[in-house]
């Protein structure tokens, strides 16, 4: 019996020394707040991107338009999927933005959004390859011209197809910010971090950041879910 | 952790000088005396310049200091941040990975000044003297010491056993005069052949980015606490083994048995000796601020 008072004394100390001590809970409030703000600005860039990069790659593979547009795309998804993204961050931080003082904040959201731009394009072009030939002939045949016909008919049927991908791809960002701590900028991670460097004890504070990590997901999961049922409603 | 209170940054500040002098316990030799006196002349120097934004410790009031996340200077520039009596009024304190990463957001613009370890500190300032300088003000003296589990106390005692008679025989004294006081063809420690291990291997953790204690030179692990490690288990017949880890994953390390003893200019706290032993000291050090020319 009294071992299980003295364990569960020791959690108990363990667990205020990681969020009551210091008010430690504000960093890993505050690293949330963080890992949130860069991981959706930074899906919100990486959407855009990507779309503009498949709706180039895939207008040039139909029509042969967009050829030098095309020639850079490639560049930029090679260079960025054969990259790690932290050396990616790294290289905004410490060279691109070498000489200027510059919020990390606004680094982040540029190194992880341009990073998730290149597999977001293949994403959305794959979407868009998925839809028969067959709808786009019609469509011209109907008299749209080929902006019309992908704007109208392929592309609201190619973003019903990418989404599970997408939220993917949204999942693996959000995950992806944990290495934010290389350029000082305090997320969820870092926060955890810290408090282990102040505590000595490597327990909770990251299985504290492990489970928020896991409800984050949880929660998209159950938005994508209701996005994709949302969707679905328009099959039969 | 004990705080430092503003008034004993200032009284610190006065008295620099003296600090300077006890940059290592092998302070008396002549040759560390030598090597005090060049620092004395460029941090003069530094000081006659007066674009300089940060010239005193009060300057850095309202600024953002760069640190090594859970080193001592981390520690004491956390406590300064913010409004209050005893505080600088640091605006915010950015804990890098590495110290290295810290002078590169300096040199880069990103942070007005890093607080790390003085030794450590003019190794980077000599590596950019056209950029770099440290205010004439070190402060926190403090003792580094080797950090071993409180499970293995057989290991603290022998360590401090062969600590005394190292420092005795002369061989601590040769390892800093080759890495701090950099006396010309000053080999300090190499193996005595024939060296035989009966006891097995122990693994030191360190964090070989903090030159001149640890670094990488060559792919090997040199430094002071490289070669002070190396001659204290050579003299216990272990093995030596280094693994190389971030700073504040070594406590941790040597707790969880993944290590067997900590070395990395580690500092004596009483935060750290809540969770593990420390030898006794072997080498004393002091903060430092590297702010830009």
């Amino acid at each position: 019996m009294s071992m299980f008072q003295n364990l569960w004394a020791e959690l108990v100390s363990e667990f205020t020394a990681t969020f009551i001590t210091e008010q430690r809970y504000l960093l890993f409030l505050n690293g949330l707040k963080t890992t949130l703000i860069v991981a959706f600005a930074a899906a919100a860039l990486g959407v855009v991107l990507g779309f503009i990069l498949a709706y180039i790659r895939t207008t040039y593979d139909q029509t042969g338009r967009l050829r030098i547009l095309n020639a850079l795309a490639k560049v930029y998804l090679t260079v960025i999927r054969g990259t790690p993204t932290m050396i990616q961050l790294l290289i905004m931080y410490f060279v691109i933005f070498g000489s200027v003082k510059i919020d990390k904040m606004p680094v982040a959201i540029l190194a992880f959004g341009i990073n998730s731009g290149a597999y977001v394009a293949e994403i959305f072009r794959s979407g868009i390859m998925s839809i028969p030939p067959g709808q786009m002939e019609a469509a011209r045949s109907l008299g749209l011209n080929y902006t019309q016909a992908t704007w109208k008919i392929i592309l609201p049927q190619a973003v019903k197809n990418v989404l599970p991908a997408l939220g993917n791809e949204v999942i693996v960002l959000l995950k992806e910010t944990s290495i934010s701590g290389y350029i000082a900028l305090q997320d969820l991670t870092k926060a955890g971090d810290i408090v282990r460097s102040r505590t000595y004890s490597a327990f909770f504070p990251y299985i504290s950041v492990a489970v928020i990590y896991l409800v984050l997901v949880l929660c998209l999961e159950k938005l994508l879910n209701y996005m994709e049922g949302r969707l679905a409603r328009s099959d039969r | 952790m004990k705080k430092i209170s503003r008034r004993s940054f200032l009284v610190a500040a006065g008295i620099s000088a003296a600090m300077a002098l006890t940059a290592c316990s092998s302070s008396s030799s002549s040759t560390a005396a030598s090597s005090t006196a060049s620092s004395a002349a460029s941090a003069a120097d530094s000081a006659a310049s007066s674009t300089q934004a940060i010239q005193t410790l009060d300057d850095l009031a309202g600024k953002v200091v760069g640190v090594q996340l859970g080193t001592t200077g981390d520690l004491l520039m956390s406590e300064e941040v913010g409004e209050g009596e005893d505080k600088l009024g640091i605006a915010s304190v950015e804990q890098y990975n590495k110290g290295a990463d810290a002078v590169q957001a300096l040199l880069t613009n990103k942070i007005d000044a890093v607080c790390i370890d003085d030794q450590v500190a003019k190794n980077f300032v000599e590596a950019n003297p056209d950029q770099l300088t440290t205010l004439d003000t070190a402060f926190a003296e403090e003792s580094y010491a080797i950090a071993v589990s409180k499970e293995n106390p057989d290991l603290t005692e022998a360590f401090n056993t062969a600590i005394a008679e190292l420092k005795e025989d002369g061989t601590l004294d040769a390892i800093l005069d080759k890495y701090i006081a950099k006396v010309e063809g000053a080999e300090g420690y190499t193996t005595p052949e024939g060296t035989e291990y009966p006891n097995g291997t122990l693994v030191m953790a360190t964090n070989a980015a903090f030159e001149p204690y640890e670094y990488i030179e060559n792919g090997e692990i040199v430094g002071i606490d490289a070669e002070f490690g190396k001659a204290l288990c050579d003299k216990l017949g272990y093995e030596l083994q280094i693994e190389d880890m971030e700073f504040d994953s070594i406590i941790a390390a040597v707790n969880s048995g993944k290590a067997d003893f900590g070395m990395a200019g580690m500092t004596i706290t009483e935060e750290r000796q809540e969770q593990i032993d420390f030898t006794d000291t072997y080498c004393t050090a002091a903060q430092a601020i590297i702010v830009l020319k």
